[in-house]
């Protein structure tokens, strides 16, 4: 029989440490041990051999950290090492009279992903896919993931496995204490995730000893519907004389794998400081236990890389911010790729409690494709909250999907055979919830008869995909009700089928409702109240509504979801508070004391009787030069000069917008690229000379951090920039500070360079060619004043 | 994890004036935030030494190059590497505020500066004091990139302690930590008990704005 017909039906053993029985015959600190499959074989056969006698049905190949990122300065290659090892471990297995199986191993790439680190996602898919293709025909039974930290890394190698070879993949991760894995993860996001991609089995290892990993197993079989595989270490880490030790012996560690498996794990093992002993006991032990079933759980879940939303029994917000229908400016950013805007967007409606963020970024002049898979990956760096992608080009989705990192929403399908035909495929390899829109190729039909059927055909449909129905909601349309008396009613009826005769969760745009009338907030707030006594599991609204909030809040107060009311009650004090604020300051005290929202109130209501450009040199740029020259005396500082730079910006923000209504346009004072240079991700300095120089005036193209020469130049070139601000934090990157510049000196002869940085010095900046040195902000944005004075003089 | 207010506001760049009214509350509440997400991890491990001479240490057979760290730890017995960060929750915060308030991104900045320090104080105060039932007492912090050891002697540092699999913190090629909350240390274990220098001492950068007075 093979491993997957067997993995969950019985119980399974693992092998034990490696590593440490490595240690243990001289392997140094620092050492790769993959390299001894090369150099050590006949020890690493003898050790797989030890715990085949030991009982281990499974042994796992010393290819943990064989990849091509450590071993790169080795003398070997992946596939050198990759292929010892699996040859090795194959002599062990053939040299028993039982079946053994042969897991191939793989740990991190030991390298951090972007965006918590440097490694962009499809270069560690790439370094899984290496590894895979190696040993994908060379007999080994399943590709194992383990001690796994990161589920973004995981979604790469498993991507990596799915699509380069036809094994069963299983997936181990190492929580800590808390539960939590090195990226955030608790164990039902990270379970809810990978089920989504359609592994074949879960496990937990490393980290923890058995006794502690007792409770997470618990967590684990309750939310998981794949088999499970459970390999602790020999306890937890002890410091011993400068050595590591792990103290549980083979009895107390097997008595704990009992319980282990008492509680569902369908294969069990050791990590750390287990050895042939600790495997020989539990084996001993346990052999004669039955496995538990693998129970099919029903959730509808989304993640994000850290947190789950559960959709079921209390409703859930699903912000629609960002969606650039009827907000110009958001279209703005979204054409100006301006992501700070977006991404504080979202961080408004997450201050709301919103539990899921729509993202739609279509626009007819923009890439969508690039630009929704550039705005997940941003947001997704910045707040937990799980995403709805959504969007109806099905290659933007796609390409969102493959770099998103947890299960999203994904809006939308329809029940058009076409459409279902591009979408569901998609939504099975990828995992998501797929809102299901209740109309097909004969449009929006006017019954809730008429939708309730195209819900049916499209649960079914999906059901022939492989996705259940705890993995759809049904969007049963909301027309607006000025064109339609009927219009709401029909929705409502359709919403109460589906949730409760259906059994499948609703969803609903809520504010189409009242498109057409006046002071439609009434509107909204009725409908959304009735929606949702009616079965609403989800409704997309504007979480910045306090009067849509407030009727979510109280509907959940008065449903019992909300114990001692105290939901309701925050919100209500936290609305209350934003209304009380000191109406006597004016704009310039405002961006004086560094009052954000207040500066931008005191602009909007200046505007309505005064000209722009008066309140912005009468206002605006007083107070911004009070606050630098204060900055340059040592009478104001940093956190201060930006809670005044914030606020001017909000200030303008106001005009700006009253600019554009009126057609007219501010003048800019002159157009800088700036960037981090090329190996360095310390971008605190450059992003304070961003948040200034806009304030003054400038327009200012924005590159990131740790960006190459050659892009540099390039931006300068598009854009015909006579200035380019560079930074860098660490003596290691000057060196590409100083390349930068000289690409510069060659291709672009006209352009001129400021730099600045914790460790450069007016005298480093003329040794690497720089043409200024500016040692803070401030004294950057005066540079820049000077600089396109002269220019335009 | 105590934090000391003055430490944050000699990062946020206050060089030892008073801060404002807004500045003290936004601090308050970023420090709640901060406490509430991030996972401080640290790891440890005492090794012996051979000095090279006046110039360079041997560690396990791996060298670091620096006459300072053999003269900081003259007299010392053995050494303790250390390394500790605040995880990859401190990086989303400052992402979150690098795009939406630039003020607090700072103050975060600051504040984790000092939450790394003060995490690692703590942990290594509570070692010292079992060292020094023994006799034994920990020199001050020195790191990579203090004085003359150079930056890259944090790969070899990285692979003696195993940080990048225990602690989680990576290394970038050109020797920059992530998460960018991240420290690592030599620590000379002595016998002799004496008055310690703080790190900014080892440092001949005496104009920085962040020196400690």
């Amino acid at each position: 029989m093979n491993f997957s017909e067997r993995f969950g039906k019985e119980l399974l053993f693992f092998d034990g440490a490696m590593g440490t029985i490595l240690q243990k015959n001289g392997l140094g600190a620092g050492e790769l041990p993959e390299i001894w499959n090369i150099t050590h074989s006949d020890l690493i056969l003898n050790i797989h051999k030890s715990y085949i006698d030991a009982g281990a049905d499974i042994i796992t190949t010393n290819t943990f950290g064989a990849n091509e990122l450590k071993l790169k300065d080795s003398g070997y290659t992946v596939e050198d090492v990759v292929s010892a090892a699996v040859k090795t471990a194959k002599l062990a297995a053939e040299a028993s009279d039982k079946k053994v199986y042969i897991a191939l191993d793989l740990g991190p790439t030991g390298k951090l992903l972007q965006p918590y680190g440097e490694l962009p996602f499809e270069r560690a898919y790439e370094l899984y896919k290496q590894q895979i293709v190696c040993a994908r025909d060379s007999g080994v039974d399943f590709v194992l993931l383990e001690t796994m930290g990161d589920l973004y890394e995981i979604k790469a190698a498993v991507l990596a496995a799915k699509e380069n070879c036809d094994l069963p993949v299983v997936v181990s991760m190492i929580f800590n204490e808390k539960g939590q894995l090195l990226t955030g993860a608790d164990i039902k996001t990270a379970i809810f995730t990978l089920e989504g991609l359609g592994v074949d089995g879960i496990g937990l290892n490393c980290g923890l000893g058995p006794a502690q990993m007792l409770e997470f197993v618990k967590e684990a079989v309750k939310y998981s519907s794949l088999p499970l595989a459970v390999n602790p270490n020999a306890g937890l880490p002890e410091c011993v004389n400068g050595v590591t030790s792990y103290n549980v012996g083979p009895k107390e560690f097997s008595e704990d794998i009992k319980k282990i498996i008492e509680l569902g794990a369908s294969a069990v093992g050791g990590c750390c400081g287990t050895t042939p002993g600790h495997i020989k006991a539990t084996v001993e032990l346990c052999k004669n236990l039955p496995a538990l079933p693998v129970e099919k759980k029903h959730f509808t879940a989304v993640t994000s890389y850290s947190k789950t939303t559960l959709i079921g029994e209390k409703p859930i917000i699903i912000g629609e911010r960002i969606n650039p229908t009827g907000k110009k400016r958001l279209k703005e950013a979204l054409v100006n790729k301006d992501f700070d805007y977006i991404v504080s967007e979202a961080v408004k409606q997450v201050d709301k409690k919103s539990d899921v963020l729509d993202v739609n970024v279509g626009l007819p002049e923009i890439d969508e494709k690039e630009m929704l898979t550039l705005a997940v990956k941003k947001l997704q760096s910045v707040v937990n909250t799980p995403l709805q992608i959504d969007t109806s080009d099905t290659e933007a989705l796609e390409a969102a999907l493959r770099i998103y990192n947890g299960k999203p929403l994904i809006n939308s399908v329809n029940g058009k055979e076409e459409n279902m035909k591009k979408v569901f495929p998609l939504a099975k390899k990828y995992g998501g919830v797929v809102v299901c829109l209740t109309l097909d190729e004969n449009g929006i039909p006017d019954t809730a008869e008429g939708r309730i059927k195209i819900a049916e055909k499209i649960i079914k449909t999906a059901e022939s995909y492989g996705i259940s129905k705890d993995n759809l909601i049904v969007d049963a349309l909301t027309l607006t009700v000025s064109t339609g008396s009927q219009n709401a009613e029909i929705t409502l009826d359709t919403l109460d089928y589906v949730r409760h005769t259906l059994g499948v969760n609703t969803v609903l745009g809520v504010s189409n409702v009242s498109f057409g009338l006046p002071s439609r907030e009434y509107i909204n707030t009725a409908f959304f109240t009735m929606a949702l006594q009616r079965g609403l599991s989800a409704g997309i609204i504007n979480p910045l509504s306090d009067m849509m909030m407030n009727a979510y809040y109280s509907f959940c107060a008065l449903k019992g979801y909300d114990d001692n009311c105290e939901a309701y009650i925050n919100s209500i004090t936290q609305t209350q508070q934003t209304v009380t604020q000191d109406s006597s300051i004016t704009l310039k005290q405002a961006i004086l004391k560094g009052m954000v929202s207040r500066a931008g109130d005191c602009a909007k209501e200046l505007l309505k009787s005064e000209n722009p450009l008066d309140i912005i040199n009468g206002e605006i740029v007083p107070a911004l030069d009070e606050v630098g020259l204060g900055f340059e005396k040592g009478t104001v500082f940093l956190p201060q000069l930006l809670m005044s730079a914030d606020s001017a910006k909000a200030a303008f923000d106001e005009i700006k917008q009253k600019l554009n209504t009126n057609g007219e346009n501010k003048a800019s004072k002159g157009k800088i690229v700036i960037a981090t240079v090329k190996g360095d991700i310390h971008d605190i300095g450059k992003n304070i000379v961003k948040v200034l120089l806009e304030n003054y005036g400038f327009d200012v193209i924005d590159l990131g951090k740790d960006v190459e020469p050659e892009a540099i130049v390039k931006a300068v070139k598009e854009n015909d920039i006579k200035l380019v601000g560079l930074s860098a934090l660490m003596t290691t990157t000057v060196v590409s500070m100083e390349e930068t510049i000289k690409l510069l000196n060659k291709e672009c002869p006209g352009t001129k360079t400021t730099v600045g940085g914790a460790v450069l010095t007016q005298e480093y900046a003329d040794r690497i060619g720089a043409d200024s040195y500016t040692k803070d902000a401030m004294a950057c944005v005066r540079f820049c004043e000077e600089f396109f004075a002269n220019l335009n003089s | 994890m105590e934090l000391n207010l003055n430490e944050i506001l000699r990062y946020a760049g206050f060089k030892g004036h008073a801060a404002d009214e807004i500045t003290l509350n936004n601090i308050a509440e970023l420090e709640k935030e901060i406490k509430a997400s991030v996972n401080p991890k640290c790891i440890y491990r005492e090794f012996e030494f051979q000095k090279v001479g006046d110039s360079a240490i041997l560690i396990d057979g791996i060298e670091f190059r620096s006459k300072k760290l053999v003269a900081h730890l003259k007299n010392s017995k053995s050494i303790l590497l250390f390394a500790a960060t605040l995880g990859v929750e401190s990086d989303i915060i400052l992402r979150k505020y690098s795009a939406s308030d630039s003020a607090k991104y700072v103050l975060c900045q600051a504040i984790m500066a000092e939450a790394v320090e003060a995490y690692s104080n703590e942990i290594l105060d509570a070692l010292a004091l079992k060292y020094e039932k023994d006799g034994l007492y920990f020199r001050p912090r020195f790191s990579a990139g203090y004085a003359d050891l150079d930056l890259t002697a944090q790969k070899d540092f990285f692979n003696l302690l195993e940080i990048t699999k225990r602690a989680g913190i990576s290394l970038t090629d050109d020797c920059i930590m992530i998460p960018s909350k991240s420290v690592t240390a030599f620590i000379g274990i002595t016998p002799d008990k004496e008055c310690q220098k703080s790190a900014c001492q080892f440092c001949d950068k005496t104009d920085c704005d962040f020196r400690r007075r």
